[in-house]
């Protein structure tokens, strides 16, 4: 089915890719401390582009009459180590190069790609991509200026592309065993690590040219527990641009196997959920993907610019109780949804997308922004170079409240308390579900009984109007968003909430 | 710059790798041109063609095994990617059902699986770009579009290569084109997005633009004014393609890997009766002109028709040659998931599935996650048409579904017999018996 205008947010990507340890040109390249600060002589260095060759390629991009041309270059090692039924089962080490090229006109965009960086190539390359526009060229291209970011969200400490396998072999027993060890009911554990390092440089018609040097570390865990014939599976990640420093500062693997192990034994005695509509408390674990689904996607500047989404004419206006703030922020020290530079060259901040109830801001990438005269923001984001960048989350927020937890689950009388996800999606009418893989019902004022695989459902508008107390206990989701085919790696957080009534999809 | 024959590069690494010290090397490698066209509004909103390549190997030393890949294509890298690889092997714990498949004759008349049309590479790009713009205008016309995500025309021609230590050697081309258009319609904040794609190995076949907008116009006007309904347990009508989602979901859920590693309420169900008698499910990999037809896998085993599960009881997982070697049967040559799985017909027409229902659901589109294969658990967000008295009236939204697929497939009351062996998941109209909405 088509499924453009569908946005998701998944827990569960990511232990299914194979991959492992550094290749050799990295860890020489971190033994040259190339890569921090990152420079845009890699692609020089290592693959022989040269800074005249770029804007040699930025000129033949704008030939044909384009406004804007762009070349995204991205040398990207992923690496991953897993485990299953008491082994180390699998390693691999998977290697990305390669170069795209943009060329705007107005709305319109030209878009190539190749992953050979041989002047030829890159060449025709820009020939396609300049194909959008069907004219003379009118511009220049202007002389190629190192900029740098001044962000460094990234833990670069002891980065995983230079620790040893049997280092991430440690890491990923110490996670297994936890977990497989937790019950006596859990019967099959698989974990994995994931790590890669991005390198990327970005260089434009207007003269830019940046660099960034990209961390992402990421364990998981699944855990199957089994009793009287029933099984369920319990799940649970821990990362972000982080470094080996995370597994013994931040959240020790034993912990992360634990918590899957736990969700799987709990899931045991679970029962259905009660079809229908109740009030709704999401605990804060995980419930960011809600803020994520009902606030984030549909503030994305491109539905907005077309006008397909639920919120395009609704800048200014009270969309939300007063007691809603939301932001998005690609700048947390650490977390997985941040950058330096966003994927088209911006440097990146906080924006504010509702303030006390009122829509302020969309997230904007470059052809948004300017098409709808205003200002970017660094959202602009590609899975790889074999994408076009369009506005995406980073790590999308809901501010803290004055509630207690306490007085929120006192609250209600009779209702479901989410706790975690499958996931979650959004079309751009607005309509949303998310799919809670562990609940609890609420009865009399307290957390009763676990509920499994229960599905909420609503659309984002009136959604936002049933927020009725916030806490402050934020803790955030890690997760994968899927947006026009595109994946990218983000956070949302937020505190404790309820809902004063919603639909919850279960049993009668 | 000479073009490297790929074949003879996957052939060369192969012997790289056990001239390092690997005991097993498989290499492959797929290359591809992919052209898209974006139209919105009328207008072209993006363009793009690229032609791409990427390499994928697997390396065994005695027992372990290793994995990488590149799109990096110098012999420096890919040198030192089989290098590492061997290296990181040794790390691993030896399993003795990791290897290559055994060697088997690969006997299919690979034109005859008819995977390969010269004239989507032929296609001029001004052809691709006037289909999309006429799909997006047929639906523009139609006063109760609101909104348009717009439509877009792509085309794919490639070839895969593929080579083994146990003496496969193997390529083939294949090529692929769709259409799509996505709409949005509905009044103040009751909006509905839906459209409709049709994809296609050769371009005879791919449905017409007025074909492919008449669908998306209708699949989503018909959604005008949905509203909840009241709680409540009724039959479900799965229109064509929500019986292929399910199937989806069942493909999970026979997933070799999924079996073995108990994520699966199917696990060690095989000769037992699942579903009922009328329930017949098959996954036939070398059906002529079928998405999913190839001539041989991942690893180089043959595509075969494999029965999954006949009059209900369940006959075959989906297995790759590691799975099959754990669980102790053999490869069905499915190492990159279902091939072309369906679910065959019956002999009801839909019309007559519709007047069996006196109260319930006529589902006609998902939305979010909550498909447990562990348990068989279903529990969705929902769009759908109404059924009262055998009649379609009203439409819903914003309501969800729940049940449980062993259940499901065990109250399958009615198949239709409008079954399209088109897509490489596909089904005909079925009716459940039973299944809680959610609404009110």
């Amino acid at each position: 089915m088509v499924d453009r205008a569908r946005r998701e947010f998944l827990r569960k990507s990511g232990i299914g890719l194979a991959a492992t340890m550094t290749s050799g040109f990295w860890f020489d390249m971190l033994a040259k401390g190339i890569i921090s600060p990152p420079s845009p002589a890699l692609f020089e260095d290592r693959f022989g582009v040269t800074r005249e060759d770029m804007k040699k390629i930025l000129e033949i991009a704008l030939s044909k009459g384009g406004e804007f041309s762009e070349l995204f270059f991205e040398y990207r090692v992923l690496n991953s180590v897993s485990m299953e039924e008491d082994i180390i089962k699998d390693s691999s080490e998977n290697i990305s190069l390669g170069v795209g090229i943009r060329v705007l006109k107005g709305a319109q965009t030209g878009y190539g790609y190749t992953d050979d960086l041989s002047f030829e190539k890159m060449k025709q390359t820009a020939l396609t991509a300049a194909a959008i526009a069907s004219g003379n060229s009118k511009l220049s291209v202007a002389n190629l200026e190192n900029k740098s970011s001044g962000l460094k969200v990234y833990d670069l400490d002891l980065p995983m592309s230079g620790v040893k396998l049997d280092a991430k072999v440690e890491l990923v027993k110490r996670a297994y065993n936890a977990a497989l060890t937790y019950d006596k009911r859990i019967v099959k554990v698989q974990s994995a690590l994931v790590d890669e390092l991005q390198y990327i440089t970005i260089a434009n018609s207007e003269g830019l040219i940046i660099a960034d040097a990209r961390p992402q570390t990421r364990i998981v865990v699944f855990a199957t527990a089994e009793e009287n014939g029933i099984s369920n599976t319990g799940y649970k990640s821990a990362g972000g641009r982080v470094g080996l420093n995370f597994f013994s500062n931040v959240e020790k693997p034993e912990e992360t196997g634990k918590k899957a192990a736990e969700e799987a034994v709990l899931l045991l005695s679970a029962v259905d959920p009660v079809a229908g509509e109740q009030p709704v408390v999401l605990g804060s674990r995980q419930s960011g993907v809600m803020i994520h689904e009902a606030v984030g996607h549909p503030l994305e500047a491109d539905g907005n610019r077309k006008k397909t989404s639920i919120m395009w004419d609704k800048l200014g206006t009270q969309v939300a109780n007063p007691i809603v703030t939301i932001y998005d922020d690609p700048t947390i020290p650490y977390y997985r949804g941040s950058y330096n530079v966003d994927d088209e060259g911006t440097i990146p901040g906080k924006k504010i997308l509702i303030e006390k109830g009122k829509l302020v801001g969309y997230l904007q990438d470059r052809l948004s922004a300017k098409l709808m005269n205003m200002d970017t923001d660094g959202h602009g984001r590609r899975q790889t170079y074999r994408h076009n960048p369009i506005p995406r989350m980073a790590n999308t927020v809901l501010a803290p409240g004055d509630a207690s937890v306490e007085d929120i689950i006192k609250s209600v009388e009779k209702g479901f308390y989410a706790e975690t996800y499958q996931g979650g999606q959004v079309s751009d009418s607005g309509k949303f579900t998310f799919s809670v893989n562990m609940g609890y019902l609420i009865e009399d004022g307290k957390i009763t009984r676990p509920v499994k695989n229960a599905t909420l459902i609503g659309t984002n508008v009136d959604i936002l109007n049933e927020v009725e107390m916030i806490a402050n206990d934020t803790a955030f989701f890690l997760g994968t968003c899927g947006k026009d085919g595109q994946s990218a790696a983000v956070t949302a957080g937020t505190p404790t909430l309820k809902l004063r009534k919603m639909t919850v999809g279960g049993r009668k | 710059m000479k073009e490297q024959n790929l074949l003879e590069l996957t052939g060369d690494l192969v012997k790289y790798g056990l001239k390092n010290g690997a005991s097993q090397v498989e290499v492959s490698v797929s290359q591809g041109t992919t052209f898209k066209v974006d139209i919105l509004q009328g207008e072209i909103e993006k363009l793009s063609e690229a032609v791409s390549k990427s390499l994928g190997l697997r390396i065994f030393v005695e027992g372990k095994v290793a994995r990488a890949s590149s799109s990096d294509f110098s012999e420096e890298t890919l040198h030192k990617l089989v290098k590492n690889a061997i290296d990181r092997a040794k790390l691993s714990s030896t399993d003795p059902f990791a290897g290559l498949p055994e060697k088997e004759p690969l006997e299919v008349d690979i034109a005859a699986l008819k995977i390969y049309d010269p004239a989507i590479l032929d296609m001029a790009p001004e052809k691709k770009i006037t289909a999309a713009k006429e799909t997006e205008a047929i639906c523009l016309a139609d006063k109760r579009i609101k909104k348009t995500f717009g439509s877009s025309f792509s085309t794919y021609v490639g070839e895969r290569y593929l080579s083994n230590s146990n003496g496969f050697s193997g390529t083939f081309k294949r090529t692929n084109c769709s259409c799509g258009v996505y709409l949005q319609a509905g009044d103040g904040t009751n909006l509905f997005d839906e459209g409709w794609y049709d994809s296609s190995v050769n371009l005879e076949n791919l449905e017409s633009a007025e074909t492919i907008a008449r669908k998306a116009v209708h699949r989503v006007t018909r959604l005008i004014g949905g509203r909840k309904v009241e709680t409540q347990n009724v039959p479900v009508v799965f229109e064509p393609p929500m019986t292929a989602e399910l199937l989806n979901f069942f493909s999970n859920c026979v997933d070799g890997s999924s079996i073995y590693l108990k994520q699966s309420f199917l696990a060690g169900k095989i000769g037992e009766k699942i579903g009922n008698e009328a329930v017949t499910i098959i996954d036939d990999g070398l059906r002529a002109g079928g998405p999913g037809t190839e001539p041989f896998d991942g690893e180089g085993v043959p595509l075969r028709k494999t029965v999954v599960m006949e009059k209900g009881i369940l006959k075959n997982y989906l297995l790759d040659t590691y799975s099959a070697r754990k669980l102790g049967m053999k490869s069905t040559g499915n190492s990159s998931g279902p091939n072309n799985l369906y679910l065959s017909a019956g002999s009801s027409a839909p019309e007559q599935i519709i007047k069996s229902v006196d109260k319930g659901l006529y589902l006609t589109g998902t939305i979010g996650f909550g498909l447990v294969p562990t348990t068989g658990d279903i529990s969705r967000g929902a769009f759908g048409i109404w059924i009262e008295k055998g009649e379609l009236t009203y439409p819903v939204s914003e309501i969800t579904i729940s049940g449980n697929l062993a259940r499901l497939l065990n109250n399958i009351e009615m198949i239709g017999n409008d079954l399209q062996l088109k897509d490489s998941i596909s089904g005909p109209t079925i009716k459940v018996a039973e299944m809680t909405v959610g609404g009110k």
